[in-house]
C-alpha cells in the first residue's frame, strides 16, 4: 500500500507493507517474510554479502547515489582491533523529503533487519540509527521494534548465534539540517557542534569517535534484506543499468494526490506528475519542478518529460538527489518560494565556512530586497556573482545548495525577477 | 480536475485522505503499538531522550533524579566516551525542565565532566534546545517550500491570530508558543504543524481553532487527573 494513496503502476518493495499497522511487531514482520534475509546473510558470511550489494547495483538514496557496496568494501577487513560502527542516517531534512519518516514509522524491522546485515558486512559492532529529533512517532516505533529485536536476540552480544556481538542505539537529534551531512552527523553523534568534516580522512578510514565508520541512509538499508533474499540479479531487473532498483518518490506541491510512491528508477516524471499524481491541483497548470528536493536545480513546465534516474535528471540540468519532487503551479510566485529556500539554507548554514555563512545571508537580504521591489538589476547580478562564488568553495555542499534555486530561478523565470526591479538605476555613492 | 480539491477535515493524523481512511489515529501514529515510553526509558538501547518540551513538566525541577537518574547511566552506557552522551543528556534535561538553562547547561557539564564553554556552545546550535521558557503548547509551523505551496503562512498567521501573541512570544495564560519552523519531514501532508512532540498534518488555516481548543481540552482534563 503506497502512502496514503495506491497506484496499481506502482513497484511495491520497499513500500509494500506502509499502511499495516500489524507490521510493525516481531512478530508480524516474520509473519510476512521478515528475517530470513538475516539468517541467510549470515550464513553468506561478510564478503559474499559485499559482493551481492555491489552485484546488486544499489546506491545510497540518501542524495548522492553512491554505490553501496563498494562503501561497504571500503571498510578496513582485517583490523580487529578498533572497533567499527555503522551509522544509519536518518536525520530526514530535506525540504521535500519525507520517506526516511515513513520507512521508519510503518516498517521499523526493516530498517532494523538492513542494519544488522550490513553491520554484519562490515563487522560493525555497534549501529547507531541518528533520528532527528522532531521525529517522535518514528522514533517510538523504532525504539520498540530495537527493543524486540534485542528481546529476541537478533541484537545484543551473540546475534542469532553467530559469535558477532551488534548493538543498536537509537539516537536523537536536536534540529539542524546540517546534520544529515555525513561528517556533520559524526560530529553531532560525538556531542560536538553539528559542523561538517573536511574529508580525507574519509569516514572509513577515521570516522565516528575516531574509528571506521560507514554512514547509509535509511532507504538504503531497507533495500537491501530485499537484495539478500531474493538476489542481485532480480534487484538488476528493476530500473536501469546504471540506476538500478525501486526508489520512493516523494511527492508534494500542487498535486492533486501527494505522497510516497514507489517505482523502479527511470520513471518517467511526467507521467508521474500526471498520471499518479492526478496532475495539477485545482485545474491549474504546471510552472516548474524541483525534481530532488530543496537542493538542487528548478526544472521548467516543458522539461519534465524526463527518466527519474541518476543520469537522467542530472542530463536535465538537475539532480536526483532524494526524489522528493515538488511541483508548483502556475500562481506561485518563484521569487517568493526560491527566497524561502534560502532562507532556510541561512538559518541551517552551520557558520564553518566564510562563503556560505555569509553568502546565504547576503543571499536572504538581496532576496527580500527584490520581492519588496526596491532592488535594481545589478542586484541579480550581484545573486549571480554571489552564487558562483558559493559553489565548490566550502567543506560541504549546502552552500552549493542554497545557489543552486537562486541561479536555475533566475535562468529560467527571468521575467518574474524582472517584473519586481525598479526601473531607475539608483545612484550608487562613490567614494 | 476542474472541481476544488477538497480539505482535510479532520487535522491530527495524515491518514484521512486516500487508502487511509480505514485506519484508526492510534494505527497511525503507532500509539496502540508503542503505547507510552516508561520514565526510565525501557530497554538500554531504546533508552533515548527527546529535545520535546513536555506539556507538564517544571523549570525547577531536580534534574537526573529518580527514573531519570537511571536513564542517565542507560544513555551513558551507549556511548564510548562521555561526550557522546551531551546531546541525549541535554535532550533529557529539556524533558524535565521544559528549556535548557544556563544553569541547566552547568548542571549537565557537570555530570558529564566536560567543560561548561562546550556544552553552551553545542546547546545554542542546535535548534530545538530552548534557551528558554516557552508555552505548555510550542506550535511550530512548517513554513519552508512544500507546506509554503499550500498556504502555510496562512496557518502560522491564525496560529498566531488565534493564540494572541507575536511570533516567539507565548500567550498570557502561559499556554501557547508560536514560531515558524524549517521542513519537518512531512511535505507530502501540508500544513505540517509541530506541537510539543505531535505532528499534526494537512492543517488548514481553517483548522487552528480546533487544534488550539483540543489542546486546551488536554490540558484541562491533564489537571484535574493529578
Amino acid at each position: 500500500m503506497a502512502y496514503p494513496w495506491r497506484d496499481e503502476r506502482e513497484t511495491r518493495v520497499l513500500s509494500e507493507h506502509f499502511g499495516d499497522p500489524a507490521a510493525r511487531t516481531l512478530e508480524g514482520w516474520k509473519a510476512r517474510g521478515g528475517y530470513k534475509a538475516l539468517v541467510r546473510a549470515l550464513e553468506l558470511g561478510p564478503e559474499r554479502i559485499v559482493e551481492d550489494v555491489k552485484a546488486s547495483g544499489l546506491r545510497g538514496r540518501g542524495g548522492a547515489g553512491f554505490p553501496t557496496g563498494v562503501k561497504w568494501s571500503f571498510m578496513p577487513k582485517d583490523d580487529r582491533r578498533k572497533p567499527h560502527y555503522l551509522l544509519i542516517n536518518a536525520d530526514e531534512s530535506e525540504p521535500g523529503a519525507f520517506k526516511d519518516r515513513e520507512l521508519c514509522r510503518w516498517t521499523p524491522h526493516q530498517l532494523i533487519e538492513g542494519a544488522l546485515i550490513g553491520a554484519f558486512a562490515m563487522r560493525a559492532s555497534h549501529v547507531y540509527i541518528y533520528m532527528r529529533g522532531e521525529f517522535f512517532e518514528p522514533a517510538q516505533i523504532v525504539a520498540r521494534a530495537i527493543e524486540e529485536v534485542y528481546a529476541a536476540g537478533l541484537a545484543g552480544a551473540d546475534v542469532m548465534g553467530s559469535g558477532q556481538a551488534i548493538d543498536v542505539t537509537l539516537h536523537l537529534g536536536a534540529g539542524a539540517y546540517i546534520c544529515g551531512e555525513e561528517t556533520a552527523l559524526m560530529n553531532s553523534l560525538e556531542g560536538r557542534r553539528g559542523q561538517p568534516r573536511i574529508k580525507p580522512p574519509f569516514p572509513a578510514a577515521a570516522g565516528v569517535f575516531g574509528q571506521p565508520t560507514t554512514i547509509n541512509n535509511v532507504e538504503t538499508l531497507c533495500a537491501v534484506p530485499h537484495i539478500i533474499n531474493r538476489g542481485a540479479e532480480w534487484y538488476r531487473s528493476m530500473g536501469t543499468d546504471k540506476s538500478p532498483g525501486t526508489k520512493l518518490f516523494n511527492m508534494s506541491g500542487h498535486l492533486v494526490r501527494r505522497g510516497n510512491f514507489e517505482f523502479p528508477l527511470g520513471f518517467n516524471l511526467k507521467e508521474l506528475i500526471y498520471d499518479v499524481c492526478g496532475g495539477i491541483r485545482d485545474g491549474r497548470s504546471l510552472k516548474a519542478v524541483i525534481p530532488g528536493g530543496s537542493s538542487v536545480p528548478i526544472l521548467a513546465a516543458d522539461e519534465i518529460d524526463i527518466a527519474l534516474d541518476y543520469e537522467s535528471v542530472a542530463k536535465a540540468g538537475s539532480m536526483l538527489g532524494t526524489a522528493s519532487v515538488i511541483v508548483m503551479d502556475d500562481q506561485t510566485n518563484m521569487v517568493k518560494q526560491v527566497r524561502r529556500i534560502v532562507e532556510f539554507y541561512a538559518h541551517e548554514s552551520c557558520g564553518q565556512c566564510t562563503p556560505c555563512r555569509e553568502g546565504t545571508a547576503w543571499m536572504v537580504r538581496i532576496l527580500r530586497r527584490i520581492e519588496a521591489g526596491r532592488a535594481a538589476r545589478s542586484d541579480i547580478d550581484t545573486l549571480i556573482s554571489l552564487g558562483k562564488n558559493m559553489i565548490g568553495t566550502t567543506i560541504c555542499v549546502l552552500s552549493d545548495s542554497a545557489a543552486a534555486p537562486v541561479h536555475s530561478s533566475i535562468a529560467k523565470f527571468p521575467a518574474e525577477y524582472d517584473a519586481l526591479l525598479r526601473q531607475d538605476e539608483p545612484v550608487m555613492a562613490t567614494a | 480536475m476542474n472541481e476544488k480539491t477538497p480539505l482535510a477535515a479532520n487535522p491530527g493524523w495524515a491518514g484521512e485522505t486516500g487508502d487511509f481512511s480505514q485506519l484508526t489515529e492510534e494505527e497511525v501514529r503507532g500509539t496502540t503499538f508503542v503505547g507510552r515510553r516508561p520514565p526510565d526509558g525501557g530497554a538500554p538501547a531504546g533508552a533515548c531522550s527527546y529535545p520535546y518540551q513536555l506539556a507538564r513538566r517544571s523549570p525547577d525541577a531536580p534534574l537526573f533524579e529518580g527514573p531519570y537518574a537511571e536513564r542517565l547511566d542507560k544513555i551513558r552506557s551507549r556511548y564510548p566516551d562521555r561526550r557522546g552522551a551531551l546531546l541525549p543528556v541535554l535532550n533529557l534535561a529539556q524533558e524535565v525542565r521544559g528549556h535548557v538553562s544556563a544553569e541547566t547547561m552547568e548542571r549537565v557539564a557537570e555530570i558529564l565532566d566536560l567543560p561548561p564553554a562546550v556544552v553552551r556552545g553545542v546547546a545554542s546550535f542546535y535548534t530545538m534546545y530552548n534557551t528558554r521558557p516557552v508555552g505548555r503548547y510550542l506550535i511550530q509551523v512548517c513554513t519552508n517550500v512544500a507546506c509554503n505551496l499550500c498556504g502555510a503562512d496562512d496557518v502560522a498567521e491564525a496560529f498566531l491570530e488565534h493564540t494572541g501573541t507575536g511570533a516567539g512570544e507565548t500567550s498570557s495564560d502561559g499556554m501557547f508558543t508560536v514560531i515558524e519552523a524549517e521542513c519537518l519531514g512531512a511535505c507530502g501532508f501540508p500544513t505540517a504543524v509541530q506541537i510539543n512532540e505531535r505532528y499534526f498534518e494537512n492543517v488548514s488555516a481553517d483548522d487552528v481553532p480546533g487544534i488550539l481548543d483540543r489542546l486546551r481540552m488536554e490540558w484541562s482534563t491533564r489537571e484535574g487527573s493529578d
